[in-house]
C-alpha cells in the first residue's frame, strides 16, 4: 500500500514538475512605418541604340541610381540563361555571339533587386527586395556556331 | 565546489542515518509554490541581447516570480524538532521578441535550479493541530541554464541553442506554518533563500559566460529571492 503510495506521489510530482517548466511565448508585435519608397533610375548604353547588334561580343555599360534604397544584386540574362550578376550600381559587362541560344533576336533583361524601404525585419535583414527589370532586343543574327 | 557538494550530501545521509536512532516518526513531504528571483546578471545579458536586435524589439518576460516544488524526507527527532533532507525545483525564464508581418526574433531563457540539501526545523509555537515553526536550510544549487536565440524571416530561418550550467550553494530561512492531522499534515512555508553566485560555463565546451561588455568578468546565475508554497506532509511510521 506504501509503495503505491509512493509511486503515486512520485507520478505527480514528475507530472508536475514537467508541466511547471517555464516558458513564455509572447510576443511583440509591431507594425513598421515605411520610409518614402525606393526611386529607381537605370541606364545603359543601349539606350540610344536600335537593335543592338552582336558580332562576336557586346559590351553593356549600365548605371543604376536608387533613391532612399540600395542595390541588392543585379541580374543579367540573355534569354533565360544567367550571363551575369553584380551588386554595384555602375559597371559593365560583355555579352558575347554565343550567348544566344539560337541566331536571330533575343532578349536581353536586366533585372534590378533593391531595398524595399519599409523598415520591416526583412527588409532591414536584406530579405525583402523590390525589382524592376529592363529589356532589350538583342540582334544575335551573325551568331555562327 | 565539488567538495561543498559532497558535504551537503554526507550532512543530509548523516541526518537520515544519526536521527534514526532517536527518531519519533519518518515522513514525506511536497511542497509547492512560487519563488521571486535576483537573476541580475541574466537580466542584463537579456539587455545586453536585445540591443543586438536590428529592431527595436521587447523584453516580454524577464525572470518573473515562478514555480518551486520541493519533496523531503523527514524525521522528528524531538517535539521541538526536526530535520528534512531533500530536493528542491525552481525554475523561470525570459523572453525577449520582435515581431513584425515579415518574420520574428526571439530569445528564450529557461532556467532550472535543482537544489539537494537538508534543513532543521524548530517550533515556535505548537499545540495538538497547530503548529508554526522556524527552519534553516542549506542546499547545494545545480543550474541549468538554455538560451534559445531565433531568427525566422519570410521562408528563412536560423537557431542557435547554448547550454549552460553553474554550482552554487545557498541557504535560506523561513517559518512554517502546519495543521495537522493524525497521520499527516498540510501547511503554508515561505522564506527567503540567499544563493552564491554560481559562475555559468557551457555545458558542451566549458567555456564561462563571459560580460559582452567586460571579458574578464564572468556572469552568474543568482536564486536569492523569497519562497512561499503549500505544503503537505504524510508520516509513513
Amino acid at each position: 500500500m506504501k509503495s503505491r503510495t509512493f509511486i503515486l506521489l512520485a507520478g505527480i510530482i514528475v507530472t508536475i514538475v514537467n508541466a511547471c517548466m517555464y516558458s513564455n511565448d509572447g510576443v511583440y508585435t509591431v507594425d513598421p512605418v515605411p520610409d518614402d519608397p525606393p526611386v529607381v533610375w537605370a541606364t545603359t548604353n543601349l539606350d540610344s541604340i536600335d537593335n543592338p547588334v552582336v558580332y562576336d561580343s557586346l559590351e553593356v555599360v549600365y548605371d543604376i541610381s536608387i533613391q532612399n534604397g540600395k542595390l541588392y544584386i543585379l541580374d543579367v540574362l540573355v534569354g533565360n540563361a544567367p550571363v551575369y550578376e553584380s551588386d554595384t550600381t555602375m559597371g559593365s559587362f560583355w555579352i558575347y555571339s554565343y550567348d544566344a541560344e539560337v541566331p536571330g533576336i533575343d532578349t536581353l533583361r536586366m533585372n534590378i533587386y533593391y531595398s524595399s524601404n519599409t523598415n520591416s525585419l526583412a527588409d532591414v535583414v536584406g530579405l525583402e527586395a523590390q525589382n524592376i527589370g529592363l529589356k532589350y532586343a538583342i540582334d544575335f543574327t551573325w551568331n555562327i556556331k | 565546489m565539488s567538495g561543498l557538494i559532497r558535504y551537503c550530501m554526507v550532512v543530509a545521509l548523516a541526518v537520515c542515518i544519526f536521527t534514526g536512532a532517536t527518531a519519533q516518526k519518518t515522513g514525506v513531504s511536497v511542497s509547492l509554490g512560487g519563488a521571486t528571483f535576483q537573476m541580475d546578471d541574466m537580466k542584463y545579458l537579456m539587455d545586453i541581447i536585445l540591443i543586438s536586435y536590428p529592431l527595436e524589439g521587447e523584453i516580454i518576460s524577464s525572470f518573473p516570480p515562478y514555480f518551486s516544488g520541493s519533496v523531503n524526507i523527514l524525521r522528528q527527532i524531538y517535539p521541538h524538532l526536526r530535520v528534512d533532507a531533500g530536493y528542491t525545483y525552481t525554475t523561470t525564464g525570459a523572453r525577449a521578441n520582435y515581431t513584425d508581418y515579415s518574420g520574428t526574433i526571439y530569445t528564450d531563457m529557461i532556467a532550472v535550479s535543482h537544489r539537494l540539501g537538508a534543513s532543521v526545523n524548530y517550533s515556535l509555537i505548537g499545540s495538538d493541530h497547530l503548529n508554526l515553526s522556524l527552519y534553516g536550510r542549506l542546499d547545494a544549487n545545480f543550474t541549468n541554464l538554455d538560451i534559445t536565440s531565433s531568427i525566422n524571416v519570410l521562408s528563412l530561418s536560423s537557431t542557435t541553442h547554448n547550454k549552460y550550467n553553474s554550482i552554487s550553494p545557498n541557504g535560506s530561512v523561513g517559518l512554517e506554518f502546519l495543521y495537522t492531522f493524525k497521520e499527516s499534515a498540510i501547511g503554508i512555508e515561505g522564506g527567503y533563500l540567499v544563493d552564491l553566485p554560481g559562475k555559468l560555463k557551457n555545458r558542451e565546451t566549458g567555456n564561462k559566460l563571459l560580460d559582452p561588455n567586460d571579458r574578464q568578468r564572468v556572469l552568474t546565475s543568482d536564486w536569492t529571492g523569497w519562497r512561499v508554497g503549500i505544503k503537505g506532509i504524510i508520516w509513513i511510521k
